[in-house]
Parts: C-alpha cells; structure tokens; sequence
C-alpha cells in the first residue's frame, strides 16, 4: 500500500509541475501583460518601467526559473494589477466558489446517484426513460443556456429570486441549480450504466440463484461494484469545485475563483492565473488521489495488482 | 459635587440624540443600484489609472477639475472648482478658486491643495520622480505614484512647469512652452483636485488610489474590486445637496444580466447596453433607452508598413469604399452620427465645418486600384471580438464593401490588443477609437497620429510632413494658423496618405426606469449632481 501511495504522490507532483510550466508557457507566449494592463495607449516609458520592475525584460528561461523556484520557496507572486499577494487574492474568492460548488455537489451526488440506480432498476420502464430523458436534457444543455433561462423564469417573470449578484443566500439558489443540474444528469447517466453493466455480471445471478434477497444483492453486491465509476465522476466534480463555476459565475456575476479567472486571463495577471491554475491542479491531484486510494478500498485486487506485477 | 438631575440628564439625551433622529427623518432621498460592465480596470479609482470608458464614467461624480465641461450640453467648458479663469500670457492661466468647497473629508479645499494635484499626486516627489515607478508594486509600498501615472499626466498636462499660488484662492497654471490648450487641458479628469491631507494620511499609495478623496457629489464609501463601487451623498457639496442617497455600482459581465436584473427590478439603471438590445429593453413600457453620439470616433487603423497597403492608393480606395452611413442605419439603428473626418463638433473656432470624409464612391475606389496596379493581394484585418461594440458585425460588413470593389481583406481574430499590434507578418487593417477629452485636435488627432504617438510607437503610420505641422500646431498660438494647420493635417492623413478610416462616433447607450427625470451625457461620464435626477417622471 506504501509503494502504491508513493507512486501515486509522484505522479501527482509531476502533473503539477506540468501544469505550471504549461501555464507559464502559454500565458507569456499569448501576449505582453505589460501592454495589456497598461492599455493600449499607455506611454512606452511606463509600459517598459513595468516590464522592468515586473522582470518581464528577463529571458523567458529565467522567468521560468525564477518562478518555479519562488513556488518552490511558498511565494506565488504579486497580482500585477491588483499589487497584492496572488494568493491572497484567490483566498478571498475561494468561499465565494465554495457556496455554490459544494451545494451544487450534494444536489449532483443527492440526485444523479438515486436517479441512476433507480432507472438502473427498472430498465425500460416509463420511470427508467423519463430519468434518462431529463438527464440528456440536463447534459446537453449548455450551463449558461440554462441559468439565464432560470433568470427569465424566477427573476424576471416570477420575481421570486435575484438575477445575480452575492448580497444574499437567495442570490446562490440559481446558480447552485444550474450548476447542479447539469452534473447531476452526468451522474444519472454513469451511474446507470455502471449499476447495469455490474447487474448482468455471472456474480449477481449466483447471489440471486443461492436465494439471496434482492435488496441485499444490489447493497452488498451490486452497488459496491458500481461505485468505482461513479466515484471516478465524483472524484472529477471535487476535484472542480475551486474552479468549476467560471460560466456560471459570469453569468449570475458572483464574485468567486472563476470570475477572477476571467479576469486575470484577459489582463494576463500572470501570478493569479498561475496561482488559480496551481490551486485547481492541487485540488484536482488531491481529489484523484483520494480516488485512487477509494478503488483501493473498493477493490482488493486493485491494492495487490502493484504487488503482482513485481513479484 | 455636581448633581446630575433628571431636567439636565433628559436635555443631555435630546441634545445627543434629537439631531441624528431629525437628520434620519429628513433624508428621504432614493438610492440607486445601476449595473455596469465593469466598475474599476485597475481595481483603483485615481483618476490617471483609469483612462478609459470606465473611470471616465465615474470619476465626475466624486471628483472635480477646476473647469468643468458641460457633458449634457455641448460640452462647452464652465466654472468648476474654480470660478473664473484669465490668461496672462501665452503660457499661464489664472484661476479663482471657488469659495466654500469642502472635500469629502470635511476639509476646505485651498490653493495647497490644487498644487498637490498637479504636483506630488501625480509626479510624486522622491529621487525617482523622474523615472516614474512602476505600477502599483511601488504603490504599494509608499506615497510615489506608479509609472503609468507619471506617464499618463505628462501626456494629460505637457510641459507642466507648476503651480504657482498667488495668494488664497488664487492659483496659476504654468507651462514650459506657449500652450493654448491649457483651458483644455485642465477639463481632463487626470486634472481632478484632491486633498492633500487625505493623501498625507493615506497607509500608501494603493490605499489612496482605492479611496481619494476629492469635492464630487459623492463620496467614496466601499470599493470591492470586481465586485461593486458604493457612493454615499456629500451633503456638504458645493453645488447643492445631492439628490440621492448612496449610489452602487454592481459589475454585471454579461449584458443579459444587466438587462434581466433591470427587469426583476434589481437595478434602477443598466449602462453599457448594445444597440440590439435597445428595442428589446423599450418593448418593457416600464423603462427606456437614453444615449446618444459622445467624445469617441471609431476608426480603423491602416498600416503604411503592410506591403499591399504600402501603396496610399490602396488605402485610398479603401476609405472610399465604405457606406458610413449604411452601417450607422444598420448596425446602430441611425442612434449614431458621421463626424466630419477625426474631429469633433466642440472644437470650437479649430472645427473645420467644411471638411468632408473621403466619399462613398466604389467606381473611384476601384479607378485607384487599378491605378495602383492591385491585383487581389491579401490584405489581413486583424479582429478583437467586439472589445467595441458591434465590432464584429461591423468588420463583416466592411469586408464585405471592401470584396464589391476588388479588395481581398481577410479577418484573422486575436485575443487582445497586444495581438492586434504585433509587429509581425501580415499586420494590415485594425480597429480602433479616439477620444476628444476636450475639444481641440490636440485631445483628438495628435494624440493617437504624430511624432511620438502610438501609431508611431507601434511603426503602424509615420509621415515627415504631418509631424512637422502637428508640432507647429502644437506650439502655435494664433487661432486662424492652428485652423489652417489642422486642415492640412487632416488632408494628409485622410486623403493624401490615410492613416485611418473613419467610421462613425461611438455611442453610449443606459437603460434605466421610465419614471425616474435624468438626462444622459454626451460622453462617458453619468450625471447624478443636483440638477439632474428626479423621481416620478
């Protein structure tokens, strides 16, 4: 288990570091963040000030260097349009994303399972196609397509919730359903499949034809067995909650990790967007990480592969 | 020992209450939310880091320059902070100081405080003041204004050698060299007056360029960058108490969610609306579109550098194969207007009311081309995706004037300006705007085209001659000779060697409830001072 733990830590740092010389890469290749915070019409002695004060002068190698070592060393730099520390910035955006990500993930997980394994169930019933029904729609249905149909329903026709904004706990309903829904169709969908290709397993028939009640072969057998795909999605919706809202923030204009994103990506604010992108690959790593040591507990056999493969 | 009696205990309670109850009794003045795209650029609101649509918008309501400009008039110049103003020479204006102005900090405004504006505000005061320091990483850390900002009131107030106080309430500006754009000058927002113990008690640059404090009709109560900029009443503003409240700006990215928050009646203004959405928000007989033609000409940049574009034939035909007027029809359902080349009406004695854009003629268009031996070469345009608006639209069109007389111009969109700009293979035909801060060529023309500008930073349009009588334009102080120099200018760079096209004016379209009286600007800035906002129109 050790060894399998260990792997899995390396590569999670690998990735991160790929992730940040990828962002750097990118960003500094995409435009001069001198010239873009400056505006177009900013003097050339101020734009070059900048560019010196901020080492943009620098060849890109050693801004690399400079950066990786500063992350290193726990500094993410300065937000240079802002002035503040990048990841103080990020921080206060982050309870912000957090109201809407994890209520939204209690609503994908509270529905999109029950509703999966319930029109796993009961294959080609009526109930069975409705839930798939909803869940293409949900699926399909682009996030910001649905949350401004949401507005022009509740805010603007009914008047019954905020259009946008974060003044109070009604101004996150909308965008939690939104986010919600959507995910909680994915997992409609994964779930199903899982429970119904674990359903037709030889394993299952054996429990059924020794007597076993049926309610027992779907808890103690069947569901176990189907929980390693769902946990995959589940693990991939934690692992977005710090930056999984960037539409739907923008469109109920919430303040929180994705708008900043936005923002920081247009401005080229090179220390927010790599600390957002550092955040987002940390939670990322971390959610996956926990998955993997969830299939371990889940599936013996995954625990002992490593061990039979170099035995 | 002193005794405390029930008679005096009850006064002591009336004198320290009463008032405050009375003073809450008696503000019975609205509050306004108003939704606008963005509330701040630079998450700061001095007005020198703000130069764009955004600050512009803003700044007028909690700061003041010395001359104001009639924004809902004809952007005429009139009495500001100061109540009065005199030449004394080619090089220095006098001014009287208005009597009676309080910041918001409750200070009165003095002559020490309009050199602080002109002086350590914006050019600072320490060893580097020359050098300018660079962006808000040295705001953050001490009292020196940012690089940008030193660079920005150089280019605002050139040749600024100070203020000079003649004694209380009486000041004089004074320039290096002869400028008769002084007056005009100082109708820019860089030229605001803020106090100058405010900025003394400020922790540091940051925090004062977060919070100035200046003489508008509203002070700065909370700025949440991104987020919200809240304006409370200055009730001890010099033009009378304001009529609202508190004001709040909300950032609302989306124009959907300006106008459905306008709708659910979650803001009482929505700013920053695009012409197709006009007939969508007056179809709601509870609100209506007011906005009209301001200080902004949209133009499009033609690169001398471009090897098809090299050729002024060229870039001659392609000012004569544009329909202006269709695409105001079109696109802006005529709520806009043609100006008479790059200038504007305001300019006064220097307007040129005879100056015409080159034609819409595509049989000369296409003369000029085959005169310039044009054979179909590409001609690239590179596009941003509507940071104007209807830019996107409005390049489809063009292109589309641009094919019937046998030009080939091919869009490539880029993300940003810096894209746009790139000196690299293939830069052509780009959009781009001019603002008139205030009205004279020297705000306009000569601040994008000319010796030392971005068209020539950027190696995009250069011209000997132009640069030559844009500087005697400059320097020059006999009206009639700035008008003939400016006429020649305007031959050069419209017709002899086209440095741009011009389009149409930029328009400034806000959405607000029917029932509130309030008359929009001619320009960027929104009006909430005492003589324009009433309930229940």
């Amino acid at each position: 288990m050790l060894r399998f733990l260990a792997f899995r830590i390396a590569r999670a740092a690998l990735t991160i570091a790929m992730v940040v010389t990828f962002a750097f890469v990118v960003l500094r290749m995409s435009g001069d963040p001198a010239q873009i915070i400056m505006g177009a019409d900013a003097p050339p002695e101020a734009v070059e000030a900048f560019r010196i004060a901020w080492g943009l002068d620098r060849p890109l190698w050693e801004q690399y260097f400079r950066y990786f070592g500063a992350i290193l060393s726990g500094d993410l730099g300065r937000s240079m349009r802002d002035g503040r520390d990048a990841i103080v910035l990020v921080a206060e955006r982050i309870p912000a994303t957090l109201a809407l990500t994890v209520p939204a993930l209690l609503i994908k997980v509270g529905i999109g399972v029950p509703a999966g394994i319930y029109a796993a169930l009961h294959r080609n019933s009526l109930a069975d196609r409705v839930v798939m029904v909803v869940a293409v729609a949900g699926f399909t249905v682009p996030s910001f397509v649905l949350g401004l149909i949401l507005v022009l329903v509740f805010a603007v026709q009914l008047g019954w919730l905020p259009s946008g904004g974060q003044e109070s706990w009604r101004h996150a309903i909308l965008p939690i359903i939104t986010l919600g829904v959507g995910g909680a169709a994915v997992l409609a969908r994964f779930t199903r499949s899982a429970m119904l290709e674990v359903l037709g397993q030889p394993f299952i028939r054996t429990a059924s034809a020794k007597g076993v009640p049926w309610r027992m072969v779907v808890t103690n057998h069947a569901l176990p067995n189907a929980a390693i795909p769902t946990v995959t999605i589940i693990g991939f919706m934690v692992g977005s909650l710090i930056a999984g809202a960037v539409v739907v923030e923008s469109v109920f204009s919430w303040p929180g990790v994705g708008r900043l994103l936005v923002v920081a990506v247009s401005n080229r604010d090179l220390a927010v967007v790599q600390c957002i992108l550092l955040l987002v690959a940390c939670t990322m790593v971390c959610a996956n990480l926990m998955v993997d040591l969830l299939y371990g507990l889940l599936d013996p056999r995954l625990r002992s592969a490593p061990r039979q493969a170099t035995a | 020992m002193a005794r405390i009696t029930r008679r005096a205990a009850l006064a002591a309670v009336a004198t320290t209450t009463l008032p405050h109850f009375a003073l809450a009794q008696a503000d019975q003045r609205p509050s306004l939310t108003i939704a606008v795209q963005k509330v701040s650029n630079s998450n700061t609101l001095e007005t020198p880091r703000e130069q764009s649509n955004v600050g512009y918008r803003l700044s007028g309501l909690y700061a003041e320059p010395l001359i104001n400009t009639d924004w809902i008039g004809d952007l005429s110049a009139r009495p500001g902070l100061a109540t009065a103003w005199r030449r004394i020479d080619d090089r220095t204006v006098e001014f009287d100081l208005r009597e009676g102005v309080r910041f918001h900090d409750g200070t009165l405004m003095t002559a020490e405080d309009v050199a602080f504006s002109f002086g350590e505000r914006l050019f600072g005061t320490g060893p580097e003041r020359e050098a300018g320091r660079a962006s808000v990483l040295a705001g953050s850390v001490g009292k020196e204004p940012p690089a940008e900002v030193v660079a920005v009131a150089r280019r605002s107030v050139p040749g600024l050698q100070g203020i000079e106080i003649v004694r209380p309430g009486v000041v004089r500006y004074v320039a290096a060299t002869p400028d008769v754009t002084i007056e005009g000058r100082l109708q820019q927002n860089v030229g605001v007056v803020h106090s100058r113990a405010a900025f003394a008690a400020a922790e540091n640059w940051l925090a004062w360029a977060r919070r100035p404090v200046g003489t508008g009709p509203y002070r700065i109560a909370e700025l949440r960058p991104d987020v919200s900029l809240t304006l409370e009443s200055h009730d001890a503003y010099w033009g009378g108490r304001p009529p609202l409240r508190r004001i709040r700006f909300v950032e609302v990215p989306e124009v959907s969610g300006r106008v459905n928050g306008l709708f659910s009646g979650e803001f009482d203004f929505a700013c920053d609306i695009p012409p197709d959405q006009v007939a969508v928000v007056e179809r709601n007989a509870r609100f209506e579109v007011l906005g009209s033609p301001i200080n902004n000409i949209r133009i499009m940049g033609l690169d001398q550098t471009n090897p098809v574009l090299a050729n002024p034939l060229v870039r001659r035909a392609i000012t004569h194969a544009v329909d202006r007027r269709a695409i105001v029809d079109s696109l802006w359902s005529g709520r806009t207007a043609v100006p008479r080349g790059l200038q504007l009406e305001n300019y006064g004695a220097m307007y040129l009311r005879d100056w015409a854009n080159p034609r819409f003629d595509p049989a000369e268009a296409r003369r000029l081309l085959r005169a310039a031996n044009y054979r179909g070469e590409p001609i690239t345009y590179r596009l941003l995706n509507n940071y104007y608006t209807n830019q996107v639209s409005n390049a489809q069109i063009v292109v589309e004037m641009w094919r019937a007389v046998g030009l080939n111009v091919q869009i490539e969109m880029r993300e940003n300006f810096d894209q746009v700009t790139a000196r690299t293979p293939g830069r052509g035909i780009r959009d781009w705007s001019n603002t008139s801060l205030f009205g004279d060529p020297v705000a306009g023309l000569l601040r994008s085209f000319g010796a030392r500008t971005e068209a020539e930073r950027n190696g995009e349009w250069t011209n000997a001659e132009f640069n030559r009588v844009s500087d005697a334009l400059i320097s020059s102080t006999d009206m009639a000779q700035r008008s003939a120099l400016f006429r020649r200018l305007l031959e050069i760079i419209e017709r002899e060697d086209p440095g741009y096209l011009v389009l149409h004016q930029a328009a400034s379209f806000t959405a607000k409830r029917r029932d509130i009286a309030w008359r929009a600007a001619k320009g960027w800035p929104m009006d909430f001072g005492p003589n324009n906002f009433r309930l229940g129109a």
